[in-house]
Formats: C-alpha cells, sequence, structure tokens
C-alpha cells in the first residue's frame, strides 16, 4: 500500500511551483478543512435525537468526508511537496475501519488485546471491553470513584474462544428461525449452543493468559491464595443503549479454582433462549454480539442496594434507594424486602420518606466460594440498612454520575466493612429520556431567575447546566478544574477537551461554532455557548450559574431545579441500528487524539480520526507556507517593491497576488498603495502612532518610535540587512521578515471575512543586551500577547505567539497592536531591569492602547 | 398543537421503505394524537389508500416498485383533498418541483429534525380544519 500510494504523489515533488499556486492551495486547504468540521459537527447532531436519518444518511455523509479527506492530503501534498505517506496511510485505516462498521465487519480485531487491566479502561475501549466495564473504568480511572479493583477480559478474548466452537456460523440459523417465528428451532439451537459452550475447552494460550492475570490481581492485592472476584458479562451494547437487564449472568465470590469455569459459564449466558431472542427482536446484528467479560474483586458489602437517580412515579424531585443488608443482588434480584428511600435530587438532599422493611436474612461471601444466606442479628432486622451519611454520600455520587452521563442512570452500590462506597454498576434508566428544555422554561418563568445575559453567542451544543464558574486562562490551571463546573474562557482552544468530561458546561467570549472544541463539545455533550464576548466580564469566578444552552440564556443561581428530565414512553431512538451505526462510524471520525502541537505524538502516525487528519493538516500547512513565503517567496513571485513611508522603513514588498496597487514593475510603493489587509494594518500600528503622543501615560511610545526609527536606518547600511525585511503579500495574506536593529520578528497572516481561515503567527527573538534581560522583554511581550487573546509559547528569548479564528475586525485590531508592541518593545531590553519591570511595561502598554487619544477605535479587555 | 376533540382524529399514513423513518415518526405523531399507520413497500400502502382515505399521506420518494411520485399520483387520484408531504434523501431542485407540480403540499429533504415534519403536518392540519368548514370543490 505504502508504495503505491507514494507513487501517487510523487509527481509534485518533481515541479516546483510558482508561490502563487501555493498559496492557492493553502486557501484550499483552510476551505476543505472548514467543510470537513462542518460535515463532522453535521453528523454529530445527529446522534442528539432531533433528526430523523437513515442509513443512506450514514453512508452519503461518509462518503463525501472521505472523498475531503482524500482531497484534503492531495492539496497538502501539492503544498509542502512531500509524498506523506504516513498520513495517507492514516487515511486508508480510517477508511477501512469506517467502511468495517458499514459493511458489518465483526468489532473485535486480532489486534484486540485480551485482557486489560481496570487502570486502562475509559470508553474509548467501549468495543474491547463491552459498555458496562468501560463505563466502570471511566468512573474509576476519570472520576474518581470507587471502583471494585479488576481487569476485563476482552472481546478479543471471546472472539477467539467462540472461534474454536464453531458457534459464530449459527447466528444466520438463528435469524432464519426468528424471522419464520419457529421458536422451538430457536429454543433447541440456543440450548444446543449454551451446552456446548459451558462444556468447551478454552484455547490453552487464553486459560494461561486468565490465570496469570487472576494471580497478578491477587499479588497485587497482597490477596494471595484468597483472592475472590465477581465475573460479570459486559456485552457489547449491554448498559450502553440498550440495558440487557438480567439476561445475561454473572457469578459471584469466584476463586482461582473456579476461575475458567465461571468465565465460560458468563460467555454462555449470551446463547441462552431469553438472550438470543432479545437480541433478535431488538434487531441486533451478529457482528454486534461480542461479550467481554469484568472480573472485580468481591467486596464484602455490609448494606448494598440500587439507586435511581429519578423516581418520578414518586415525585419529579426525589431520587429512589432501595437498600438491603449484606451484598447486593437480592435487591437485583427482587426477591427480599428491601428498606426504601426517597431523597430530595438537589442539595443537600433532604430524606423524604423512609420504609423500614424487616430483613431477617442477608446473603453473604461463601469462605469458599459463592454466596449463603445469613440470619441477620435480631436487634438490626428491624433498622434501616442505611445511616444518614451513608444516604448523603450516594446522594452527592449518584447526582455526579448522573451530571457526567447526562441522563438518569441505575446504580448499583454496596458499601464495604471500612464504609467506602463502591460503585458495581451504572446503567441507564431504561424508558427516560432526556427532554430539559420545558422545565427551564418554567423555572425561569420564576420571579428568582435573574437572567445574567441573553441571546449572546452562538449556541454549540444544546442542553442545560448549572454549576460554578471556573474562570482558565493558562494552561497550568487545566488540572485544578473541579468536576462539576462551568467552564468559562476568553477564546476557545481544543485543548479544553482535556477538561471537557468534567465540566457541566461551557462558555466562551470569542469562538466559533464549527472549531475543533465545537466539535469536542458535541463529542462530550457539553452544553456550550461560544463568542458570547461578554461572559468573562459578566461572570465572577465561582458564582453559581444556570447555562441554558438551549434557549442561550445565563441565569444567576440554579435555575434548573430537579426537573431535568421527562417521561417519554416511547421506544429511546438510540435502540435503533442505524444510530448505533452512526455512533461506531463517528469513533473513527470525531474524537480528537492530537491535542498538542508541541507534543512528540504529533505525527502522521497518530492519527487515529479524520478529526486528528485535519488537525494535524491544519498546523502544518501554516507552518508549510511559513517556510514556503520565506524560503521561495522571492524566486516565484513579482520583483519586490521597496515601501515608501513616513518612517524609513526600509522594508521590501512582495506581491504575490492583489496585494499592492500600482505598476508592478515599479521600484517602489506607497503606504497608500498596500491593498494587503495584514500589512495595512501592521503598518497602520507601526506608523501612524501619532495618535499615542499626547496620551498621558507612563512611558512615551513616541520617543520609541524616533528610537526605533534612528536605529533601524543605520541598521540598514548593507545590503543584507535590508534583505530581512521582507514581505510577501495577498490581499488577505502577509508574511513578513523584520529585523529590527539585532531583533528577528516574523509575523504571517491570513485576514478575510470566514472566521475560520483566520490567523496571526508571531514570532520574536534575539536583542543586544545579555540574556537575562532579553529574557525579561520576552516575557513582556508574551505577557501583551496572551492579553491580547494569543496563545503564546517562550523559550529562552523567543517568544511564539498565535492568535486564530477571530473576526476579521477583531483579527485587525491585533495586527495593528502588534505593529505597535514592535515600536514599543524596540529597546524595552535595556530597560528590564527587574522581573517587576516585565509586568510594569506589560501593563504600561496595554494601558496605551486601551485608552488611546485621538479617537482610535481599538478595542479594549474587560 | 393536537387534533381538536370535538373531531375525528387526523389520519395520517406513512410510508418509507427505511423501517428507521416509520419506528421514529410513528410514536412521534401517536403522541400528537393523530391517528397514524405506517408502511415500508408501496403496494401495501397504496392498496390501504384505495381501501380507506387518509387525511395526511408522508411518503419517501425513492422505493423500490412504485416510486414517491407514483404514490403521490395515486393518491391524488382516489382521494384528491388528501395532502401529501414527501420526504427524500435525494432531494434536487428537480424533484423538489415535480412534486409540487403534482400535487404534492410539502416536500421536506431527509435527513430531517423531528419538529420540522410536526410543524409541516400542523400547517395542514389548518388548511384541513378550513376545508372542513368550507368543503373543497372536487378536483377533476
Amino acid at each position: 500500500m505504502r508504495h503505491a500510494l507514494s507513487k501517487r504523489f510523487a509527481f509534485w515533488r518533481r515541479r516546483r511551483l510558482p508561490f502563487a499556486v501555493l498559496f492557492k492551495k493553502f486557501q484550499t486547504i483552510l476551505e476543505r478543512n472548514n467543510q470537513i468540521l462542518e460535515l463532522m459537527a453535521d453528523m454529530g447532531d445527529k446522534l442528539g435525537g432531533e433528526y430523523v436519518f437513515d442509513r443512506h444518511y450514514i453512508e452519503h455523509s461518509v462518503q463525501e468526508l472521505e472523498d475531503l479527506v482524500f482531497k484534503l492530503v492531495s492539496d497538502f501534498s501539492l503544498l509542502n511537496r512531500k509524498r506523506n505517506t504516513e498520513l495517507l496511510i492514516a487515511c486508508e485505516q480510517i477508511r477501512q475501519a469506517i467502511n468495517g462498521d458499514l459493511a458489518g465487519r465483526p468489532v473485535q480485531t486480532a489486534s484486540t488485546p485480551r485482557i486489560v487491566p481496570l487502570s486502562a479502561i475509559g470508553l474509548e475501549l467501549t468495543d474491547e471491553v463491552g459498555a458496562k466495564m468501560a463505563t466502570l473504568g471511566e468512573l474509576h480511572n476519570r472520576l474518581g470513584l470507587t471502583v471494585p479493583d479488576g481487569f476485563t477480559i476482552t472481546t478479543g478474548a471471546f472472539a477467539e474462544f467462540l472461534a474454536t466452537t464453531g458457534l459464530s456460523a449459527r447466528h444466520a440459523e438463528a435469524v432464519r428461525y426468528w424471522r419464520d417465528g419457529d421458536d422451538q428451532a430457536l429454543r433447541r439451537l440456543a440450548e444446543e449452543s449454551h451446552r456446548r459452550l459451558l462444556s468447551a475447552p478454552l484455547p490453552r494460550d487464553l486459560s494461561a493468559l486468565l490465570l496469570t492475570a487472576f494471580r497478578d490481581l491477587a499479588k497485587r492485592r497482597d490477596d494471595q491464595g484468597d483472592l475472590k472476584v465477581a465475573l460479570r458479562s459486559s456485552a457489547t451494547g449491554e448498559d450502553g443503549t440498550s440495558s440487557f437487564a438480567g439476561q445475561y449472568a454473572t457469578v459471584l465470590n469466584v476463586a482461582e479454582g473456579r476461575f475458567l469455569e465461571a468465565y465460560r459459564q458468563v460467555v454462555a449466558s449470551a446463547f441462552t433462549y431469553p438472550a438470543w431472542r432479545y437480541r433478535l427482536a431488538r434487531g441486533y446484528q451478529d457482528y454486534e454480539m461480542a461479550m467481554a467479560v469484568g472480573c472485580q474483586c468481591m467486596v464484602a458489602g455490609t448494606t448494598s442496594g440500587v439507586l435511581q437517580t429519578y423516581a418520578p412515579q414518586q415525585d419529579a424531585k426525589v431520587m429512589g434507594i432501595e437498600s438491603i443488608w449484606g451484598l447486593c443482588a437480592p435487591v437485583v434480584n427482587g426477591d427480599c424486602p428491601v428498606d426504601s428511600f426517597l431523597l430530595d435530587r438537589i442539595p443537600p438532599y433532604r430524606l423524604r420518606v423512609q420504609v423500614v422493611a424487616h430483613k431477617p436474612r442477608q446473603l453473604v461471601m461463601d469462605q469458599q466460594s459463592g454466596t449463603l444466606w445469613q440470619d441477620v442479628a435480631a436487634d438490626r432486622q428491624h433498622l434501616p440498612s442505611l445511616n444518614d451519611s451513608q444516604l448523603q454520600r450516594l446522594a452527592e455520587t449518584a447526582m455526579t454520575l448522573e451530571g457526567f452521563f447526562k441522563r438518569p442512570l441505575e446504580i448499583e452500590w454496596t458499601f464495604s466493612t471500612a464504609d467506602t462506597l463502591h460503585i458495581l454498576q451504572v446503567r441507564p434508566l431504561s424508558r427516560w429520556s432526556a427532554a430539559p428544555a420545558r422545565a427551564i422554561v418554567e423555572a425561569a418563568d420564576e420571579p428568582q431567575a435573574e437572567v445574567i445575559f441573553a441571546g449572546r453567542g452562538t449556541i454549540v451544543q444544546c442542553g442545560i447546566a448549572a454549576g460554578r464558574v471556573v474562570l482558565i486562562d493558562s494552561d497550568d490551571d487545566l488540572d485544578r478544574f473541579p468536576h462539576g463546573g462551568i467552564l468559562l474562557v476568553r477564546h476557545s482552544s481544543p485543548r479544553y477537551s482535556a477538561i471537557m468530561h468534567k465540566a457541566r458546561g461551557i462558555i466562551t467570549d470569542i469562538g466559533s461554532s464549527t472549531g475543533h472544541m465545537a466539535t469536542i463539545a458535541r463529542e462530550f455533550r457539553v452544553p456550550t455557548i461560544v463568542n458570547t464576548e461578554v461572559a468573562t466580564s459578566l461572570l465572577q469566578p465561582g458564582e453559581l450559574v444556570t447555562l441554558d444552552a438551549t434557549r442561550n440564556v445565563v441565569y444567576r443561581g440554579d435555575v434548573s431545579e430537579g426537573h431535568h428530565f421527562d417521561l417519554i414512553e416511547e421506544e429511546l431512538f438510540e435502540d435503533s441500528a442505524e444510530y448505533r451505526l452512526l455512533r461506531r462510524v463517528l469513533n473513527h471520525i470525531i474524537p480528537l487524539n492530537l491535542l498538542n502541537p508541541q507534543g512528540e505524538d504529533f505525527v502522521p502516525a497518530s492519527c487515529r480520526t479524520c478529526h486528528d487528519i485535519t488537525r494535524y493538516i491544519h498546523e502544518k500547512a501554516v507552518e508549510e507556507l511559513i517556510l514556503l513565503s520565506e524560503n521561495h517567496g522571492a524566486a516565484h513571485a513579482s520583483a519586490p517593491r521597496r515601501l515608501t513611508a513616513d518612517i524609513p522603513i526600509g522594508l521590501l514588498v512582495i506581491n504575490a497576488g492583489d496585494g499592492l496597487a500600482g505598476p508592478a514593475d515599479a521600484p517602489e510603493v506607497a503606504v497608500d498603495d498596500v491593498l494587503s489587509l495584514p500589512l495595512q494594518a501592521l503598518l497602520d500600528g507601526l506608523i501612524h502612532l501619532g495618535m499615542w503622543c499626547t496620551t498621558p501615560v507612563a512611558v512615551d511610545l513616541h520617543s520609541f518610535m524616533s528610537s526605533f526609527t534612528r536605529t533601524f536606518t543605520t541598521a540598514l547600511a548593507g545590503p543584507r540587512d535590508i534583505g530581512r525585511n521582507l514581505a510577501v503579500v495577498m490581499r488577505h495574506y502577509m508574511n513578513i521578515n523584520l529585523r529590527l536593529g539585532y531583533h528577528y520578528t516574523t509575523i504571517d497572516a491570513y485576514i478575510a471575512e470566514t472566521i475560520n481561515d483566520n490567523y496571526i503567527y508571531f514570532r520574536f527573538l534575539g536583542g543586544v543586551t545579555e540574556f537575562i534581560r532579553r529574557s525579561r522583554r520576552a516575557a513582556c511581550i508574551a505577557r501583551v500577547l496572551e492579553h491580547f487573546d494569543f496563545r503564546v509559547e517562550i523559550h529562552g528569548d523567543l517568544v511564539v505567539g498565535r492568535l486564530k479564528k477571530q473576526a476579521p475586525s477583531r483579527m485587525r485590531d491585533r495586527m495593528r497592536m502588534l505593529g505597535a508592541l514592535l515600536c514599543y518593545t524596540r529597546q524595552l531590553d535595556a530597560q528590564m531591569h527587574s522581573d517587576r519591570d516585565v509586568a510594569c511595561h506589560a501593563a504600561d502598554f496595554i494601558q496605551a492602547i486601551r485608552n488611546p487619544s485621538g479617537g482610535n477605535t481599538h478595542e479594549s479587555r474587560r | 398543537m393536537s387534533p381538536v376533540a370535538d373531531q375525528p382524529p387526523i389520519r395520517l399514513l406513512i410510508l418509507d421503505d427505511e423501517p428507521i423513518v416509520c419506528k421514529r415518526l410513528k410514536p412521534t405523531f401517536q403522541k400528537l394524537g393523530y391517528d397514524v399507520e405506517t408502511f415500508t413497500d408501496s403496494a401495501s400502502a397504496l392498496a390501504r389508500l384505495r381501501q380507506q382515505p387518509f387525511d395526511i399521506v408522508i411518503t419517501d420518494l425513492k422505493m423500490e416498485g412504485a416510486d414517491g411520485m407514483q404514490v403521490l399520483a395515486g393518491v391524488k387520484e382516489v382521494s384528491p383533498a388528501t395532502r401529501v408531504i414527501v420526504i427524500t434523501g435525494f432531494a434536487t431542485m428537480e424533484t423538489a418541483r415535480e412534486s409540487y407540480r403534482k400535487g404534492a403540499f410539502d416536500f421536506i429533504a431527509k435527513p430531517f429534525k423531528l419538529g420540522d415534519l410536526v410543524e409541516c403536518v400542523q400547517r395542514v392540519e389548518k388548511t384541513l380544519q378550513t376545508d372542513r368548514r368550507t368543503p373543497p370543490e372536487r378536483q377533476p
């Protein structure tokens, strides 16, 4: 494959194309990038349940997307004149994975690991470990909740086992019986299959692997010789969108001697008559059936039960708990009297109703293996099996979980002898569907619902969230983001995907609804509004607010009350094969793995989704263009023209297309003839500084200006120096390389109407003073850039600032600011006596920009 | 808006060869008080339409056997007052124009929002109520 693909793109490397052609390619890349993001967002929207779509839609969209991605790579190959074989291979692998899903290939593959420890499990491993275990892994590894330790025997192991039994071939038979309504034949087939699995030997490798995993767990738990585990089915689809409640087996308290037998028992339960019938009735295809098995250390529960986060048959504002002494199984099986509690769904989770049952017996772990019934001490038989502290902890945990999963849940739990709450299982409460919009309307009509702002910005993901505002403005803050907070940021960035799972909602001042972050917010289904412009100035960190991203309003306080859900007695759309297919396909499309452009894994080989590919190419295309205009711009565009200005700026400008007016062969060009929008704005900042002269600020910018021009003139002594001051321009684009005295600045910018295409790349290096002062200047510049929404990196005295996806007016303002900044910082390093000066000078500059005299319309921040 | 209480429920026939569409639409309209029947093949749907008139027909365009245009013509033939809404995943200006020419009330591209279709049906319902007060002249 590698050879064929690279041959296909080989011709591009041989040709050198004019800069204007390459630049057009670059623009095409930006356009395609946008189209892909929009299409992805569009497909993601369809999972929300609002749309009716069919298989044709999925196939059609996938086709369109693959086409766009392939063209994107082709364009990029033209731009960077490389084969990009790795990228093409990544594309091909994604394409094959998607087509595999569309063709209904089995979800498990040969490369699937057979054992995965709890610590490595998350929702992304759903295909391997089943939804039930994936959910528990997520609770443990992301939410930090206590879950019984253990590992999962994957669907890969299941496939390997099944292959030795020849049973996978019988599905077609089962489908036929089901279609013909021949229940007897289906029952016979199921019983035969079930029997055969119970007695079939496991492949030797597999059984050795399983026993090793068991012993490793025992060693880790310091439980040698005494470890008992619970084996639970975790089939694909189970507990995800269909509950499969009670269809598959759970075997409790299994010692090493019975471990393999218990594994077979759980696997075989997939082929009982009721389970098979259930799958056929729900339209599950055979490839959708794969049984992973979770192995969890047994927790000697002192009291256990089930919590339903919503009990509308009682009251819409309560959650319900049923509990019993001992292990949890009797509550699930419903074959014993249990205590029941109703608690408020909102803090402080007041106990509304408590009904204590007579509980003469409890289920406990047998010393050897299995479980046994035991009499409860007489004085405890009539006592409630949960105390206030336990109820409180249960309620808090349940609301956290519900917030995370965004739907009413049924939670199985147990308190250990050490009084630690263990979550055993979490599944969606069936027959309930989220319909929050109506609830908030009622709540909002109440007089106490104060609107902080409404109708600002763009809705990215509908939904409602209440929580405390957490303002984030640097990378370091990300780790401290608390679970359940409302993320408030100045501008959207894909790096927030790292905390997306913790955020109840997201509000930004700046951002687009088709950007990377928007796509991820939809993936996590986090209610999100971007581009509000005012959020950071109106919301206080720590303040409790309700974000209604359905009606586009932010309220003060929690006005969502307990009305999160609405009863809808209809089949859930998530149960349809089309929905499951779209979700599987989108797994290869939407998740973003390439988060950090500076990271080592920001390479084509790490691209696992279409999103990764677009992100990689977008980042690299910008880099490539800078390289191109530095190295090849002069060789391929028109002859350079010297800029004539009031100041002797000594800048040569190359017009690569519609960037300059006047005759192309003229040796000079006036400032007024500059048509390039980015250069216009930059020159505006550089040259027209007179407006600040009268401003009573601590730093006299005018004096910097004079020093700048003076030093600059002397620096322009030799032709080599002149060559450093070069701009390649087009109508919407500029690449400028400046040497001001001894520092070097590069700015690469594109400014046009389409917000998503816009970017400024700013690089600053060097200076005449000793390193420490230069570093201070770098820190000062970084502060200023950050203040103006740039994403900044500092390496010693090198500063790189990036600004993306802002409205053209804002981009122009930022360019003007950069022009001013270049003047201002020209000799700052000579004045940087202490680290404190960094902050002072940065503040002075920002102040000067905020309060210009002479009616400048620069916008200010907060 | 649900059908007026003192009138018999609005009768709705839904035809789409993709079962998922019928599966999604049926409960939605039932909950709103409509009398709903769904079909995944046009022959059965046409047979049913000949047996009994429906107030509203929602039909897919591209199907095995008789396609949506033929169904549209068939409906108008047996029951000119029936309103037809065409839904299709292959929407073009041309098919839209043809649908309207053949008497379709509205034309909706798939995938669509449930709310949009509900709104469309409710608009049809308004015209039906007007018609019930002043019966339309029979079309030729």
